[in-house]
């Protein structure tokens, strides 16, 4: 297909003790893409999520980022190579207000407050939250925060972003609307890496997917793919369903 | 409000630099600038406590590092009294970068707990030490002027104040130390690194509490192990930055001339009741932490500007709605993966 992928993990394995919360995963994301990351509770995706942003290192196996082993950076460093991520339970500032929480993502590209400030706004602008700017991040709903939790990940201006559950528990308009954003987004370059449980979501807006269970990639392929493969079905709804 | 907080403290700085022109009462000054010392400790203690979110039990240790490495030097080495200031600056500061590599790793109360046991250790080794002239302490050569004490600690003091406040709250360093506070795995994500900037603030807030301690010394011209390591300095200068207003800069200010006042009165006046003053500062605090939490002058800065609101019932709430709307979520995964599977078919 393309030279180098943006992502490349070579048999990634993560283990806790006795337990393997991800067993020999590979694939690789190509610059431009949206690959979904789906899988059953308990399948590994957010331990894998962790892993590529650098929370866990992985116990084996490499990850590559544009084609340098990234495997065991802490996230600090992986931010400044451009990997912005969510968290599925999401982190803002509560103490801070929506501004400041922004304007902490952004002095990572621009060091100057001014400069910084200038560009937190126009995150705001972007993820709709501007006429928040001065509430607290306490004071969000859940839609809000979702929302602010990807306007910090935009801030750092990141080549390849991880969005860990971004739409789970918004209501059908919220959901639209943040569709909306992911594709504007990737219209702009950004290549994403996202972990979703709405299959609307996924099927609507993926070119690909990785499908995991017990911390095994069982498929890979278009979302059309996907929903035909007889593996991905049986992990979902059990023997007889298939 | 940001530069009138800038005016006003110009302001008490000015109105306090001409006070030795009035007053010629040495016990006046004596009290002012020890005041203005416990100014110094509150809001260096203030740095990680309010703006990192880490409770340093070793601050005072920092303060009694300072104090006898300028006393070592005047009086074991002949200094003068600014270059033994300069060491003094420059021990703490190493001495906060050694400690704080292994300790800043930790957090909550285990970090409390390690900054506590690492200035008990300080203090056991300062009175086993020759150097240090063990319990019998070390006495400095004398030098009785007040008013050069008062310029110097208010100098000091207000220097360190217009510096942190740049720091904390103009330069970007203050909103990461912020975000630390509030979230530090979150923070990493947005490419800050929290042990550097853990370490910045300790050292930061360690270089000025190591120079008052040097300036103390001098000043009062007789330290030991009692009187500048025990642990009675980091306890007031928390007792002060709780009262006051965590994380302020104006609160510790603030918390810091109170609560030093009501000593200052209840030792001249009451002392026949000292045991009723440390009840009533326990009292105090206690009542603070449960009807105060965001001190005096957080209280008064929230109902200005009502942003703060009932942050942590609204927080919890809307956490347990998002675990209930998760849960949903999941069970009709397994329907919906069907309904698309059929939809779809073959695309």
């Amino acid at each position: 297909m393309m030279a180098t992928p943006l992502l490349e993990l070579k048999s990634v394995t993560k283990t806790f003790g006795g337990l393997t919360a991800n067993n020999q995963v590979s694939f690789k994301v190509q610059p431009g893409e949206i690959v979904g990351l789906i899988g059953p509770n308990g399948a590994g995706k957010t331990t894998l999520f962790n892993v590529i942003s650098g929370y866990y290192a992985p116990s084996h196996g490499q990850i590559l980022f544009k084609g340098k082993d990234i495997s065991g950076k802490p996230p600090y460093e992986l931010a400044a190579l451009g990997i912005g991520r969510t968290f599925q339970v999401v982190k803002p500032f509560p103490g801070l207000s929506v501004l400041e929480n922004v304007l902490i993502a952004s002095f990572l590209r621009y060091p100057k407050r001014a400069q910084a400030e200038e560009h937190a706004w126009h995150i705001l602008e972007i993820t709709g939250l501007a006429d928040r700017a001065e509430v607290s991040a306490a004071g969000l709903t859940l839609a809000g925060r979702k929302r602010l939790e990807i306007g910090k990940a935009l801030a750092l201006e990141p080549s390849f972003l991880l969005l860990d559950e971004v739409v789970a528990g918004l209501n059908p308009t919220e959901v639209d609307l943040t569709i909306e954003l992911i594709l504007k987004v990737r219209d702009q370059g950004v290549t994403i890496l996202i972990v979703e449980h709405i299959m609307r979501v996924i099927m609507q807006i993926c070119d690909r997917l990785a499908v995991l269970n017990y911390g095994e990639k069982i498929a890979e392929g278009t979302p059309a793919e996907i929903s035909s493969n007889p593996a991905v079905i049986k992990a979902y709804l059990g023997e007889t369903a298939a | 409000m940001r530069s009138k907080v800038i005016t006003w403290s110009v302001l008490a700085v000015l109105v306090l630099g001409v006070v030795p022109l009035f007053v010629s009462d040495t016990f006046v000054l004596r009290i002012l600038t020890e005041a203005i010392m416990w100014i110094g400790l509150a809001i260096t203690f203030d740095v990680l406590a309010g703006y990192t979110g880490y409770l340093n039990f070793g601050h005072g240790a920092f303060f009694g590092i300072g104090a006898y490495t300028t006393a070592i030097m005047m009086v074991r080495a002949n200094w003068p009294f600014t270059t033994a200031l300069l060491a003094a600056a420059l021990v703490t500061a190493i001495c906060a970068l050694v400690a704080g590599i292994p300790t800043l790793r930790l957090r909550g109360a285990y970090f409390a707990i390690a900054t506590w046991a690492l200035s008990l250790a300080i203090q056991q080794l300062a009175l086993i030490l020759t150097i240090t002239g063990g319990p019998d302490g070390m006495r400095l050569p004398p030098f009785l002027d007040p008013v050069y004490f008062f310029y110097l600690m208010l100098g000091v003091v207000s220097a360190t104040f217009f510096l942190l406040w740049y720091l904390l709250e103009r330069a970007p360093f203050g909103l990461k130390l912020k975000a630390i506070r509030e979230d530090e795995l979150g923070a990493q994500s947005l490419g800050l690194n929290p042990t550097r900037l853990k370490i910045q603030a300790f050292v930061l807030s360690a270089i000025p509490t190591g120079i008052l301690g040097g300036i103390y010394a001098y000043w009062i011209t007789f330290i030991d192990p009692a009187s500048t390591l025990s642990d009675l300095v980091s306890d007031q200068a928390l007792v002060m930055v709780v009262f006051g207003g965590m994380g302020t800069l104006i609160g510790p200010v603030i918390g810091a001339l109170l609560i030093f006042s009501f000593k200052t009165i209840f030792w001249a006046y009451l002392s026949n009741f000292q045991l009723l003053y440390l009840i009533i500062l326990g009292a105090v605090i206690a009542l603070s932490v449960v009807f105060l939490p965001n001190g005096l002058w957080g209280t008064i800065r929230n109902r200005k500007n009502r942003r703060g609101g009932p942050k942590k019932n609204q927080e919890s709430l809307s956490r347990d709605a998002e675990a209930d709307k998760k849960s949903e979520t999941k069970s009709a995964l397994a329907a919906e993966l069907k309904a698309c599977t059929q939809k779809d078919g073959v695309k």
